[in-house]
Parts: C-alpha cells; sequence; structure tokens
C-alpha cells in the first residue's frame, strides 16, 4: 500500500469505467486510490431492496407527490421510484442549469450507475468508427475497430456476456456465455421477419452483462436467477458492476485504496513538467480539502463530470480548462434519441406462457444506412423490444366487478409484443455544457449549464423509426400495430457522450488516440466523454474496452518513462 | 430491453385502466400541479373503502380484498401520491358512492347486502365507463375509476394477492420461453 497521499494512479469515479481503469492498473502492478465523489454501497450487504417484494413498499414502489417535488429532475422518468431512490444522485445536492432540458440521471456512489444500467452490451462495428469520416463530420475517430477488438475480447471475457452468435456486419459477436432464450412469440416474430427482409433484418435475443456460465476467474458471481430485480443490485453477483466484479478483482492485488466521499475539485497541473501531479478533493461529508498525488490520472467521472473536472483545472493556463485549447472541451455531447416505435397484439399463441422474469428482451440490429440501404438522414438504428402476455393491469371491457373481473385478471392475457427504437444522435459543436458560475452546488461548486438539442438529422431518422416498427409487426402478423412517438430530451438515454472527444489533432479534439489529454499526457479520460461519435448500440461495453486499452497504454508508457 | 421501457409497454397496453398502476408504471402525468395535501381518513372510512374493495374483489376459493387490506393501501395512495384534484375527487366520490346507495337502496352502502353492493357498483362502474370515454384529459376521474384501480394494483402488489391469486415466482431460477398454457393457470408474478 502507498504511503500518505501518494499513489502511482489515481482513477476519478467508480463506475463501469472506473471500475475498469482500477482493476487494470492495479493488476498490471500500480498502486491505486479510486476516488468516489459519494458514499459507499457493499456488494450483496449494501443491496437493501434486491429481495425485497413489492408489499413492502408503502407505495408499492412508485412515486409520492413528496418525491416529486423533491426531485425535479429525476421526476421526469422512471428512476424516481420508491426502491432504491438512493441510487440517483439527489436533485437538491446536486442542481444543474438548463438552457435548454436535459435530463440528467446520476448515481453518486460507489459502482456509479454500473448497478443500475440496463445491462446491454455491443460491439461497435467497423462502420461505426468509420463514420464521421465517411460523412465528412465532426472529426475521424483517431482508432478503428481492430483497434479496440482484443480488447472488446477481454472485457468480456471477465464481464461475461450472454448472447447469440449471428456473424452480422452491423453487429460483430462478442465473446458470449450461453444465451438467454427467445420466448415462443419472439421466435415467431423473428423468423417471419428474417424470411421478408432477406436476412437483412433480424431479431436476436438482447445481449447482456449477465452471466448464464461459470466464470473461473470469478467464482463468487452466481448465474442470473431470472428474477428482474437487477437494478436494486444482485446479491448473486449476476450482472457486471463494479461491486461484482472490477472492485473484488482489484481489491484482491492488494493495491487497490478506495476513497469515498471524495468529491474531486480540480486536477492539479504542472506548469513546470506539463503534467498533472494530482488532484484536489473535497470531502463530501467535512468539506475538508485533501490532496492526493500520482504519477497518472483517469478521469472516469461520467461523461459530463468528466468534461466539468477538466473546466475546473489549470484555468490559470487555460481559462477554460484542461483540455480546452482546441475550443472543443464541452461541446459536441450526445445521448442516443428514443422513446419512438410500435407494439400491436398477437394471436394464435393462447396456449403458450413462458416461466420465469427475464432481465433482457430482443434486440434488433440496425438495417438503415447500411449495407446498400440509404435514406435521406445519416446513420441508423436499433430496438429493444419483447413479447410477453397482458398482466393483471390490462382492461377487461367485458367485466365490471366481482369475483370473475378477479378471476380473469389473475390469468394471463393476450400476447403484445413492442419494442423502442435507440437512434444515433450527431456530434454538433454547438451541443454544449459550460460551467455556470451563478448556481453552486451542496459544496459550493459551479454546476453544469445544458444547451443541448436533437436537431434535423435526429427528428428525419425518427420517422423510420415508427414506421419500420409497424411495418416489420405488421408483415409478422400483428394485430392493431400501433405507433407511437412519445419524444424525449436530450440525457432521458442516459447514454450521455461526447464533450472530450478524441481525434487525431490537438486543435480539433481534447484526447488523442489514446485517451490522453492533449494538453496533458499524463491524464487519460475514456468514460463517455472521449466518444468521438455516438453509434447506435448502448455504449458501455465500448468504455471498457477504452479504459481496459487506455490503461494497458498508460502502464507501458510509465515503463518507458513517457509520462 | 431496458426495464423502464418494458414498464411503459406494458403502461400502453393497460390502456391507463389502474390509475394507480398507471402512476406506478408511467409516473405521474402532471408532476407540477401541486403535492398532494395529506387528508385524513378515519377507521370508519378504511372500513368503508374495505368494504367497496371487497365488493370489487370478493373473497373466493382466493384471497379478496380485505384480506389484502385494500382499503388501507387505498388511503395511504390517496394521501401520498395523488394530485389535490384527484384526492378530492376521491373524497367526494366515498359519498357519492354512499348517496348513490342510499337512492337505489334506500340504506347506506355499510348496510347494504352484498347483492346490493354489487348491483350499485355494476352500476356505477358502467357509468364510470361511459364517462370516462368523454371526460376532458384534465378533468379528473370517474370517482369509481380511483376505488376500482387501486382495488386492482392494491390486490395484486400485496403478500395476499400475490401469493393467494397469482403464480408468485420471486425465485425462478431459469427462463423458458415456451411451456403449455391452459385455460385457469395462474398470471406469472415475481418480486417487482
Amino acid at each position: 500500500m502507498a504511503d500518505n497521499n501518494t499513489f502511482d494512479a489515481i482513477v476519478i469515479g467508480s463506475g463501469i469505467s472506473g471500475g475498469w481503469a482500477a482493476k487494470e492498473l492495479t493488476e498490471r502492478g500500480l498502486n491505486t486510490i479510486m476516488l468516489e465523489r459519494g458514499f459507499d454501497i457493499k456488494h450483496g450487504k449494501d443491496y437493501e431492496a434486491s429481495n425485497k417484494p413489492v408489499w413492502e413498499y408503502p407505495h408499492r414502489g412508485g412515486r409520492t407527490q413528496q418525491m416529486i417535488a423533491d426531485y425535479p429532475r429525476l421526476k421526469r422518468d422512471y428512476p424516481l421510484n420508491e426502491r432504491n431512490l438512493h441510487y440517483w444522485a439527489s436533485d437538491k445536492d446536486n442542481p444543474y442549469a438548463e438552457t435548454k432540458r436535459f435530463d440528467w440521471f446520476r448515481g453518486y456512489h460507489v459502482g456509479g450507475r454500473s448497478l443500475m444500467w440496463g445491462r446491454q452490451s455491443y460491439r461497435w462495428c467497423e462502420e461505426d468508427f468509420k463514420a464521421n469520416e465517411k460523412d465528412s463530420i465532426a472529426v475521424d475517430w483517431p482508432i478503428r475497430y481492430k483497434d479496440l477488438e482484443p480488447w472488446y475480447t477481454h472485457v468480456e471475457k471477465f464481464a461475461g456476456i450472454q448472447g447469440s452468435y449471428e456473424n452480422l456486419p452491423q453487429l460483430p459477436d462478442s465473446h458470449f456465455l450461453p444465451a438467454m432464450e427467445l420466448n415462443v412469440v419472439e421466435k415467431d416474430v423473428a423468423a417471419k421477419i428474417k424470411a421478408h427482409y432477406n436476412n437483412k433484418r433480424t431479431l436476436i435475443i438482447g445481449r447482456t452483462a449477465h452471466i448464464t456460465g461459470p466464470l473461473g476467474h470469478s467464482p463468487q458471481r452466481t448465474n442470473c436467477q431470472y428474477r428482474d430485480m437487477c437494478w436494486n443490485g444482485c446479491p448473486f453477483g449476476a450482472y457486471f458492476s463494479t461491486q461484482s466484479s472490477t472492485l473484488p478483482a482489484a481489491m484482491a492485488t492488494g493495491r487497490l485504496t478506495l476513497g469515498i466521499n471524495s468529491i474531486v475539485k480540480e486536477i492539479i497541473y504542472d506548469k513546470e513538467t506539463k503534467q498533472a501531479k494530482g488532484v484536489r478533493v473535497i470531502d463530501a461529508e467535512t468539506m475538508q480539502v485533501k490532496e492526493y498525488f500520482s504519477k497518472i490520472v483517469f478521469l472516469c467521472a461520467s461523461a459530463l463530470n468528466s468534461a466539468w473536472v477538466l473546466m475546473n483545472s489549470a484555468t490559470d493556463i487555460w481559462p477554460d480548462g484542461l483540455g480546452s485549447s482546441s475550443g472543443e472541451l464541452g461541446h459536441n455531447v450526445m445521448d442516443h434519441h428514443f422513446r419512438v416505435g410500435a407494439s400491436g397484439e398477437v394471436e394464435g399463441f393462447d396456449d403458450k406462457y413462458y416461466f420465469g422474469h427475464r432481465p433482457t428482451g430482443f434486440y434488433i440490429p440496425r438495417f438503415r444506412n447500411f449495407g446498400g440501404d440509404k435514406r435521406d438522414y445519416l446513420r441508423g438504428f436499433g430496438y429493444q423490444g419483447g413479447a410477453n402476455r397482458n398482466g393483471w393491469g390490462r382492461e377487461v371491457a367485458e367485466l365490471s366487478v366481482g369475483a370473475d373481473l378477479k378471476d380473469a385478471l389473475s390469468e394471463p392475457g393476450g400476447w403484445r409484443i413492442g419494442a423502442t427504437a435507440f437512434g444515433e444522435t450527431l456530434p454538433y459543436h454547438d451541443n454544449k455544457i459550460t460551467l455556470d458560475k451563478n448556481m453552486k452546488d451542496k459544496w459550493g461548486l459551479p454546476v453544469l449549464n445544458f444547451d443541448v438539442e436533437f436537431k434535423e438529422n435526429e427528428k428525419k431518422m425518427r420517422v423510420d423509426m415508427k414506421a419500420d416498427m409497424k411495418e416489420m409487426l405488421e408483415i409478422a402478423g400483428v394485430k392493431n400495430v400501433r405507433e407511437y412517438d412519445n419524444d424525449n430530451a436530450p440525457g432521458m438515454g442516459i447514454h450521455e457522450m461526447g464533450a472530450a472527444r478524441m481525434g487525431r489533432d490537438p486543435k480539433t479534439s481534447v484526447l488523442n488516440g489514446n485517451n490522453q489529454v492533449w494538453d496533458c499526457k499524463n491524464v487519460f479520460v475514456t468514460d463517455g466523454a472521449c466518444m468521438t461519435s455516438a453509434s447506435c448500440v448502448n455504449p458501455s461495453l465500448t468504455y471498457m474496452a477504452l479504459t481496459a486499452r487506455a490503461a494497458a497504454f498508460a502502464v507501458e508508457e510509465l515503463k518507458k518513462m513517457n509520462v | 430491453m431496458d426495464r423502464r421501457e418494458l414498464l411503459k409497454m406494458v403502461a400502453a397496453a393497460t390502456g391507463g385502466v389502474v390509475i394507480g398502476g398507471e402512476f406506478f408504471l408511467a409516473g405521474c402525468k402532471n408532476p407540477d400541479a401541486g403535492i398532494g395535501i395529506s387528508t385524513t381518513f378515519t377507521e370508519s372510512d378504511i372500513a368503508f373503502l374495505d368494504e367497496v374493495a371487497e365488493t370489487i374483489f370478493p373473497k373466493t376459493s382466493t384471497p379478496g380484498a380485505k384480506d389484502a387490506k385494500v382499503g388501507q393501501f387505498m388511503t395511504v395512495m390517496v394521501n401520498d401520491c395523488y394530485e389535490k384534484k384527484d384526492q378530492d375527487a376521491f373524497h367526494t366520490g366515498m359519498k357519492s358512492l354512499n348517496d348513490a346507495c342510499k337512492t337505489k337502496h334506500g340504506h347506506d352502502f355499510m348496510k347494504a347486502t352484498a347483492e346490493q353492493r354489487k348491483e350499485l357498483l355494476v352500476a356505477l362502474d358502467k357509468e364510470r365507463g361511459e364517462y370516462q370515454k368523454t371526460k376532458k384529459k384534465e378533468d379528473p376521474n370517474h370517482y369509481f375509476q380511483y376505488f376500482k384501480q387501486l382495488t386492482i394494483m392494491g390486490y395484486f402488489t400485496s403478500k395476499e394477492g400475490r401469493e393467494g391469486a397469482t403464480n408468485y415466482q420471486p425465485v425462478p431460477g431459469k427462463y423458458v420461453g415456451d411451456v403449455p398454457y391452459k385455460k385457469g393457470d395462474k398470471v406469472l408474478t415475481g418480486l417487482s
């Protein structure tokens, strides 16, 4: 263990990216401190809600008017609930300003949003990394699929990803654990879609970071038990989180120190060496300021908070912060746009049901603007959906009150199937976050102001996102298909990306191809902030791979005395 | 699929029948309308609501609404989760329901027989159905909508309802996507 406040490496943030940085750096021999701004949540022990049935909640898991008043931002979507409310950052303590509406749902505790994430895990494809160059927009990614491929393999073998081998160019296969099953209706619809579109469109099981078979390196984890209680924290360790996976691995090296309640207010920049020498931290409980020193810093505080830390660092040299010399820090903020799709009723399967609460649905990989298809917008989208039998909440129009109604609702209703699209958002320079000097958080620190919107390309894409699902369902024989577009503000996808993008040129990007800040080579940003474009697939697996790759690089550079 | 989308799909599928459920699944539709004012329910109010709920979901070979303490549950939801206009409509509705009983059967709901109660609620449910079709979006619901929806939600999220009337599987241990189903088999439920 390192002495005092000096370590080989500092990792800022303990979510998916921070956890991976801690694991890789400690396993490669570095004494590391992982700083988390919030409180500790111990694996298993602190998952208070993980075995709690719905009836033990006074409001059965819902939300009260008091909660709505206390959480003016979080109330905008599902996270405001009675079950795992303490996993979501307090809006009161952590306000932010909105030039335009932005739904920022944060997890300020050990594990961050790795505890509450959707667990959907997909590789990017070759074309994703070439997209900006091909379309001549924003800047080109400094890396290609082949650079990341071995790191996808590396993280998948450790995290455990279940899924089916499909050999699709737009959605490369991972190293999979046995796939969860599509149900009987999903299989039927999948076969009809496949036949109609001549294999150009496919419906597959949603790939997720759940284990469905043993992982030799992590005997403490148990297979998914199909309770669908994931977001409370899994006592079986069945899904990947910092707590279930990377934290125990890092701790096992004996080289990790975990610092909780540690809000990093800035990176300490040394003008002489042109390197970072550490970080300055506020203790969230005592307000005491502390400093930690290290040879390298991994900034993994979540996309927008990582940009915030940079904006608050080295302002005596660069008024807009460390990494701002390109003029791109805080810009090119992205999220996926979604909540648009279709659903309908399925006939002919009333003698079929399923057993178990599967924690994933199906996935329909991108087919637009791919493989010869050409639309009047750029990029594409994928669908996440599911088929199930209606439960007790359904309307039974022919029954009024009494035993008949109770009996009817005690049985499953008819089958429904539906899906919502997740679309790629382009990186726009003017979609930005800035420091709002007038508003302060609980600790007196300036907060972010959001000026981000979806634009024409996204709006055009949504027309297809809606119509294509309707068409596919109708082709599959689904009845009473209803399309919908429920709109969403940026942020609601909880896939924040950009704000400190990677690139090939220090004049137009914040980070180089190894996630180093161009202006300060011993600071690595490997979370969503680094993303140069957004793809349409869920981003977390890519953060894992980028982090592991950058960590390996950083350790090599340290050995060569380059940082 | 993200859990939130599944929930919304379910909410869409229910067509908003379960008011509590609608709130439960899709969140508050108009969260800026103000904080609910906590109102008091008396013991006799709870007894009254229990009897209304029991008429909607009577005890048979499976537990009834009273077994699931639905009356008490309704008061908690109305006090803590409802907006003011819905609270008002609920309270007024309790009186309206009793008045309707007096008109129809000549005495209070609490004094009515099970048959009289059912007859009344069947009539009110019909009235509810027609009212809900034509009401403006911002108007409160027909009062019987609240009673019916909270009964359904309260019952199926209770221990008694889950364990007694559904195929409650807290730890299935596996997922099988194709199992035979025959009429009468119970709906699958879990911890959440």
